[in-house]
């Protein structure tokens, strides 16, 4: 009886061991790829966050990356490390100084390793609920009206490019953004971001219009 | 004795720390300004911030105008920062910072703008 059941504790744990083979590949050689290229100079990849001060904030040379995992869809970091294009308008942290583009490019094979590594960094605050990605009148309401995100978030309205620029872009958020991060971004922003230039609307939006908010969010083209 | 006289200035020296160390993290109102309010109101309050683009519905107040700001009370002011443009009936494209900043570091930001447009404001 014990052989049989230890039996059966070894082939669940080597089954285990084989089935966790595909969903990390690539994450040792991208923690290599991730070192070799130095990005741990302008990005965090390891939690929680430690930013006290609006100086502490200031001092970060690029977004943090210790939850891109939850925060990002899949696909995406492996064709934006290829191609990088600006996903914010300004360079990070500046009022001033136009984001001029110019994130390292990695190659094809780099960037699907990194972005493996990267998508591997996950934080539980983030559930996995399945918010879905809806343009519903209720969610523009509260981005265009209510709220009026657009005033720091550029989109694309018509063809048109329009809103502010002190935040990261929505255009194509809908192939960047996990939705269900915006909502625990929404609900709990300074477990992400404790020291940020948004201001934390937890408290005076609803858990309902938080899940519109974070699915309309996750709409936009 | 010489313990005791020991461990009171342990006691002192730690709290002296720790008040200077609270001291030390609270934020200038002019780092509050050019973090928060600077995107849209421009880092010298002119109104000229990156988000007031020409296709936005309004502009941001200019904060150095005294004619402008004359017209808002102190608690307008206030009011607005903590619960957004519509809580004065301006645009909503003025965020809610009542659950970013402290009540004190909003009285500081309204200080602030008066010391800005170097005006009193409405009903004074």
């Amino acid at each position: 009886m014990m052989t049989f059941r230890r039996l059966l504790v070894a082939g669940l744990l080597s089954a285990s061991v084989l089935w966790s083979v595909p969903s990390s590949a690539g994450v040792a050689e991208g923690k290599k790829v991730f070192d070799a290229n130095k990005c741990a100079g302008c990005h965090q990849v390891e939690g929680p966050a430690k930013e006290k001060t609006i100086k502490d904030q200031m001092a970060k040379k690029g977004p943090e990356l210790w939850y891109a995992g939850s925060k990002f869809k899949a696909g995406f970091l492996e064709k934006w490390l290829a191609a990088p294009q600006p996903v914010r308008p300004l360079a990070y942290n500046s009022l001033t100084e136009k984001n001029r583009g110019d994130h390292p490019r990695l190659s094809p094979k780099d960037a699907s390793e990194a972005a493996s590594y990267l998508m591997s960094l996950k934080s539980a605050e983030v559930k996995p609920l399945g918010i879905p990605a809806a343009e519903s009148p209720k969610g523009r309401i509260l981005f265009l009206k209510k709220q009026s995100c657009y005033g720091c978030h550029s989109m694309r309205v018509r063809g048109k490019m329009a809103g502010g620029l002190s935040g990261p872009s929505f255009v194509a958020a809908s192939e960047r953004l996990n939705p269900d991060w915006v909502y625990a971004y929404l609900k709990n922003p300074k477990v992400f971001k404790p020291v940020k230039m948004m201001p934390v609307y937890s408290g005076i939006l609803s858990e309902a219009e938080m899940k519109e908010l974070a699915s309309y969010i996750g709409s936009l083209n | 004795m010489a313990v005791k006289r020991f461990s009171l200035t342990i006691f002192l020296l730690a709290f002296v720390l720790s008040v200077g160390a609270s001291i030390a993290s609270a934020e200038t109102v002019e780092d509050l300004y050019r973090f928060h309010c600077a995107q849209c109101h421009g880092v010298k309050g002119m109104g000229d911030g990156p988000n007031a683009t020409k296709e936005m519905p309004v502009s941001p107040r200019d904060h150095t105008s005294a004619v402008e700001m004359n017209k808002l009370t102190d608690s307008d002011i206030i009011n607005a920062i903590t619960d957004g443009g519509t809580a004065t009936s301006k645009s909503s494209l003025m965020p809610p910072y009542g659950k970013t900043l402290s009540k004190a570091e909003i009285t500081s930001l309204k200080d602030y703008l008066r010391k800005l447009c170097n005006c009193k404001g409405k009903g004074k």
